[in-house]
């Protein structure tokens, strides 16, 4: 036997072999069928779902070349006209017809450095069919050229599909493996066979008793959700150290994140345990902005999640609609509301000669202090005017003291 | 009806212009006075609580030194407003590097709340006093002397103000309700008093904005005035937390801080002075100032000053569960 990596050797030699993507194929097989009348396929969705082996088969079944690209190629003109040119306008050496390939789309970048007008250039001027595949078509630098395309997606490959295409990949190896096994590769892959070959080719090669502890989970962003759900709804033990490596944010904003929402799981004490561990790692990451010791780093991303997670035994089972954090936009609405108070106390403080931080504590007269007839003597401008008549008749409304009024 | 002089602010209005006028501090006026009218001043430090006059005082001071020309021979800079000693100092030189126009040989440099500048920055300040002892003479204020370096104070010579009393405020307002034609009757003013602690500005500042509402001050007109004017404090945020409401006591204390941008070392002073006015058992009040004390020092050794005192709300909900409701 060969030793090719399983994701090779075990590659659908044709179309038939593919499983679990039947309509998406035929659709595949139509759009060659009908070239000219549509220039472009893409073939869209998640990792590991058999993308570039429908065109390799594809390509196989029709007894055609395959010309393949890259997002780099586009970007140099010269030499992709170089080469396309004996490629797409004119027949091949063998007299072969020809798919060109742009396998991962996703790399290409947007309208900016011109991987993408470049393609639809590409498009434009072909005479042979350009596939492309791409892992999330509907992103916005791809709308200009969604436009020329027929779009095909690929679901999820589903559990029992995979199972199968391990089974037999483990009957063809001879090999033997429990079926426990089997199914917890199938599950853990979550729809990427790629990922349960190359599972399953260690699993096999290191032997069962390694087990399949050793098989990271696919770092799927099972996002900030989950995280905290594990946190605040799950028993403590190892993973919940862990928890954060498949949250795609930077620690400070997860910080937010576990502030805003202890208060809606926790009450009591557990809540006080719980703010008391997220005080805890705010200490350590001010020691690592200060100190520069980032091993700090460890103890803050414990006692934001263990620490947290610890606070309580008697967790929440119920379902919680997790909030996104509110304090920044908070900030950022007083900082726009304060702009004209802190300019118009600014001018009271110089003209009283007193300190800001004194002006601030006597704010709360000033509306009902200045009025229209001071403008002059604070040299204040329209704005600030207007913004003490709004205070000042809002705060005589709301209060009751029109009564006093003669 | 308005009349014509609701057209400028009290505090500066009704702010004593001549010694004679200044209530409540007899001795230091008469002191200050005295050394005023040598025409050589040394450097002053005045400390005392606010609104007891240490502004004015230095404005009359420098006043009666210049005459006419003062504005050209003063310069007010406040300690908690200018980012640094590094600024400070820029401008006291700026300040200093010209002669003092007229007969008085040296300028004056008006120092609000030097209390406010950290140690470090009065060792520079120092120094700089001493640079420009020649052309500059400095009065500083302060709330509290003892916050203020030794050499800093055997450099100057020191006045304490005291906080004013009842019957000075009733002189000052006296004054103002004729002038503006405004009724005000006894129990009022003894109001007045309380209610603003003795801080004359807080006084004025008092009667002008009622006066806004009527001529006629009365007791109900400020205490209604007071309760929907002043923003809640942290005591609020306090009694929503003993209570047991954190989310109401957070979104408070959120409040507060936005809203007067007051930082977390302040908000947490201000913490640790309200626990000991609560209204609860002496016990808890040990108990809930240790937490205190212990959330301050994480204050200063973290970083995100909201999530510390949020902890320490929280805190407050477990141990003062039930005690106020």
């Amino acid at each position: 036997m060969t030793s090719l990596p399983f994701i090779e050797k075990y590659r659908a030699n044709n179309l038939n072999q593919i499983k679990g993507q039947d309509s998406a194929i035929a659709e595949a097989r139509m759009f060659l069928k009908m070239f000219p009348k549509k220039k472009a396929l893409i073939i869209n969705g998640p990792a590991g779902n058999g993308k570039t082996s429908i065109v390799l088969a594809l390509a196989k079944e029709n007894d055609m070349e395959l010309f393949e690209l890259n997002a780099s190629d586009l970007r140099n003109r010269a030499s992709l006209e170089a080469v396309l040119k004996p490629a797409s306008l004119q027949n091949s050496l063998f007299k072969k017809s020809k798919i060109i390939l742009m396998d991962e789309a996703d790399g290409i970048t947007g309208t900016d450095r011109g991987g993408v007008p470049e393609l639809i250039a590409l498009i434009e001027k072909t005479k042979f069919p350009i596939i492309i595949t791409a892992n999330d078509i509907w992103d916005k630098k791809f709308s200009l050229l969604r436009q020329k395309c027929q779009i095909i997606n690929l679901r999820e490959l589903n559990e029992n599909i995979v199972l199968d295409i391990i089974t037999e990949v483990v009957k063809k190896e001879c090999k033997k493996i429990t079926p426990e096994n089997l199914v917890l590769i199938a599950n853990k892959c979550k729809g990427d066979i790629r990922a349960a070959l190359n599972d399953l080719e260690s699993v096999l090669n290191l032997g069962e008793e390694m087990r399949i502890e050793n098989i990271d989970e696919r770092e799927k962003d099972i996002g900030i959700f989950e995280a905290l759900k594990k946190i605040f709804q799950m028993p403590l033990d190892k993973k919940t150290l862990e928890v954060f490596d498949d949250v795609d944010m930077e620690i400070d904003e997860i910080m937010l994140w576990m502030e805003e929402n202890i208060p809606s799981e926790y009450y009591g004490k557990p809540l006080a345990k719980a703010y008391d561990s997220l005080s805890k790692a705010d200490l350590f990451k001010g020691r690592i902005y200060r100190q520069q010791y980032w091993r700090f780093l460890v103890y803050q991303n414990f006692f934001l999640s263990a620490g947290i997670s610890a606070s309580t035994k008697l967790k929440n089972k119920e379902f919680k609609k997790y909030n996104r954090p509110t304090r920044i936009l908070k900030i950022w609405m007083a900082n726009q509301k304060n702009a004209k108070k802190k300019s118009l106390i600014l001018k009271y403080a110089r003209f009283n000669h007193m300190s800001v931080k004194k002006a601030m504590k006597e704010y709360f007269l000033l509306p009902l202090i200045i009025n229209e007839k001071m403008k002059k003597t604070l040299d204040l401008d329209d704005n600030e005017i207007d913004y003490l008549q709004d205070k000042r008749g809002a705060l005589i409304l709301s209060s009751g003291l029109n009564k006093f009024r003669v | 009806m308005e009349n014509f002089e609701d057209s400028t602010i009290w505090t500066e209005k009704y702010r004593p212009k001549k010694f004679e006028e200044v209530v409540g501090q007899d001795d230091i006026i008469k002191r200050v006075h005295s050394l005023t009218r040598t025409m050589n001043i040394p450097h002053f430090l005045f400390a005392g609580p606010a609104g007891t006059g240490k502004s004015t005082l230095a404005l009359i001071v420098v006043k009666e030194l210049f005459g006419n020309t003062w504005k050209e021979n003063y310069l007010e800079l406040n300690a908690s407003d200018e980012r640094g000693i590094d600024v400070i100092r820029q401008k006291v030189k700026d300040f200093a590097r010209t002669k003092a126009i007229g007969k008085v040989p040296f300028k004056v440099i008006f120092l609000d709340e030097a209390d406010a500048l950290t140690k470090e920055a009065q060792q520079a300040l120092r120094r700089t006093m001493e640079n420009f002892t020649n052309t500059c003479r400095f009065i500083m204020s302060a709330n509290y002397s003892s916050k203020i370096i030794d050499p800093i104070q055997s450099r100057c010579v020191i006045f304490r103000f005291k906080l004013l009393e009842k019957k000075d405020i009733e002189k000052r307002v006296r004054v103002i309700a004729e002038k503006e034609r405004l009724q005000i009757d006894d129990k009022t003013i003894e109001s007045l008093y309380e209610s603003s602690e003795g801080d004359c500005r807080r006084v004025i500042n008092l009667l002008q904005a009622s006066s806004s509402i009527s001529p006629n001050i009365t007791v109900e007109l400020l205490n209604t005035l007071i309760s929907n004017a002043k923003p809640a404090d942290i005591k609020v945020v306090l009694e929503y937390a003993l209570s047991g409401d954190f989310i109401k006591a957070k979104e408070k204390l959120l409040d507060v801080m936005l809203r007067d941008s007051i930082s977390g070392t302040d908000i947490i002073k201000s913490i640790q002075k309200e626990t000991w006015n609560l209204q609860i058992d002496n016990e808890l009040k040990v108990k809930l100032t240790e937490k205190t004390g212990e959330i301050e020092f994480r204050l200063v050794e973290g970083s995100d000053e909201f999530i510390q005192l949020e902890a320490l709300l929280a805190s407050f909900v477990l141990a003062g569960r039930g005690v106020m409701k």
